[in-house]
């Protein structure tokens, strides 16, 4: 017991951050059916982001948070406009074959640019301790900005004009047309959304796990599994799973060795499909 | 004075042509019932004029303004509103927040409060749902919605897509009713419906579409007495 507690609460503290990028990218494919293959690397960009602005500015990884936001509010609508914008209709294929590309494109810049030798952010924020566990205090302000953003985003989508407009299109985009409502825009502001969710996870990673420009793929492969057991297109299901995806991956170590997390992961992510596709708090 | 005018129109749908050449008019603050069978183009007419189908030929002129090639939000903006067949609400949005997406132009935003008041006079019931999301309420109610989310637009021009499909006798009525109504305070309205004995009774004008193209036009009063009207669309 004294072992399993403390990796459970790590386990827990670290899928906070597993739902935040998991709700970016249920976001992106509640709103505009889109499977954002570009994640994981938008996820490496925000790791790297932070990492350069605390290496090079000593910026405090979470001050470097709100650069991290802003910058990649503005890529994420650049990539909209540029890569998919154009093939926003034409179906699946072709916007899982363009956010591919973005992938693509990143990965190769980003290695050529940084290598992929490992880096890691060295800071730290203390820790706390409760009886057995130990808490870091990276993790437990990784956590709690998980939390904010979450808030955040609940209130800006049922509180804010252009948070209506994003579920409004999201319901049927036509329809918000005739009433109005710029669906384009819209569409770009939600994918910047998506895409600052993915980075902003990225970034509180970084500042607990060492990365390199690939590191993205694994979280994606997570974000994925997450917003299947969440149901795809909702986003507290994803904080949700992303907290029940942590958990597990606490646990799993102290009676298995670690190599196993991905088979679980994975058998789990089969069972739900299987069983209920539309994920376990998913409705339609 | 012509409000809304449409002059030799056609589309379609990747490469099968639907409309072949439509003219059509509407003259401010009348009543204009486009009446036709099922597939003659009715609703690619409407989604042609709304901007939602690039037309392939032909222009759409609004208040004098040349609009055949602004997006749908834009027309809407302008003034242009269409009220869908099938409702097309936002189904996982409250009443209010539908009604709030449908004043989502500056120009409509600017009297929301007094558009509000005008619309739930018109449809009491929508106040009592206000809260509740859209996709629970009755297929009445939801067309309710639907008219409401319309008006909320500030329309110069109300464009009305089978309004009374898929309703009761009773309700369908209701509806008529709130449209005559609507048209005492000035309102431009155009109204596309399958029942055409009750559309043809509101109307001050009518136009009737055939494979493509508008085959009859005239005051409505003139069409409910017409021999061919009558045989094709009144059954009687």
């Amino acid at each position: 017991m004294t072992q399993i507690l403390p990796s459970i609460v790590d386990g827990l503290l670290i899928g906070f951050v597993y739902g935040v990028a998991a709700m970016g990218l249920t976001l992106i494919w509640g709103v505009m059916r889109v499977i954002n293959l570009g994640h994981g690397a938008t996820m490496a960009l925000g790791m790297f982001c932070t990492y350069l602005l605390f290496a090079h500015f000593a910026l405090n990884p979470y001050l470097g948070m709100v650069a991290v936001v802003i910058l990649s509010l503005l890529f994420g609508v650049i990539i909209y406009g540029v890569a998919l914008q154009r093939v926003i209709q034409a179906g699946y294929l072709s916007t899982l074959l363009a956010t591919f590309a973005v992938n693509m494109i990143i990965i190769g810049l980003g290695t050529w640019v940084f290598t992929t030798s490992p880096r890691n952010i060295d800071f730290s924020a203390g820790s706390i301790t409760i009886g057995p566990v130990i808490l870091q205090g990276t993790r437990l302000l990784a956590a709690l900005a998980a939390v904010v953003i979450t808030g955040a985003l609940y209130l800006f989508l049922h509180f804010t004009r252009p948070g209506k407009a994003i579920r409004a299109v999201s319901n049927n985009r036509a329809a918000a047309e005739l009433m109005g409502i710029p669906s384009s825009y819209v569409l770009a502001l939600a994918f910047g959304l998506g895409t600052m969710l993915a980075a902003v996870a990225g970034g509180l990673t970084s500042t607990f796990f060492p990365f390199t420009i690939l590191s993205g793929s694994t979280y994606q492969l997570k974000s994925f599994v997450i917003c299947v057991l969440g149901g795809l297109g909702n986003p507290l299901g994803a904080l949700l799973g992303g907290l029940f995806l942590g958990g597990l991956e606490g646990i799993i170590p102290t009676f298995m060795p670690v190599s196993w997390v991905p088979v679980v992961e994975f058998v789990l992510f089969v069972l739900v499909l299987v069983v209920k596709p539309t994920g376990l708090l998913g409705s339609k | 004075m012509n409000l809304l005018e449409i002059k030799d129109l056609t589309s379609g749908y990747e490469g099968v042509q639907i409309l072949w050449g439509v003219n059509l008019r509407l003259e401010q603050g009348k009543l204009t019932t486009l009446v036709g069978s099922n597939g003659v183009g009715k609703t690619t007419l409407l989604s042609t004029a709304m901007g939602l189908l690039r037309p392939w030929q032909g222009t759409v002129t609004f208040a004098g303004q040349d609009v055949t090639n602004l997006p749908a939000y834009a027309r809407a903006k302008a003034g242009m509103v269409l009220v869908p067949e099938g409702r097309q609400l936002f189904t996982d949005m409250t009443v209010l927040e539908n009604l709030e997406m449908g004043a989502f132009s500056k120009r409509a935003r600017a009297s929301f409060q007094k558009n509000l008041d005008q619309v739930f006079e018109l449809f009491p019931r929508l106040k009592e749902r206000a809260k509740q999301k859209a996709g629970t309420l009755s297929g009445g109610e939801q067309q309710m919605v639907a008219v409401a989310r319309g008006l909320m637009a500030e329309p110069e021009i109300l464009i009305l897509d089978e309004l009374s499909l898929g309703l009761s006798p009773l309700l369908a009525l209701t509806l008529f009713e709130s449209l005559t109504q609507l048209k005492k305070t000035g309102l431009t309205m155009l109204l596309v419906e399958q029942n055409v004995s009750m559309a043809l009774a509101v109307s001050d004008y009518a136009y009737v579409l055939a494979e493509g193209r508008v085959h009859l036009q005239g005051p409505a009063r003139d069409l409910l007495k017409n021999d061919e009207v009558k045989r094709t669309y009144l059954g009687i």
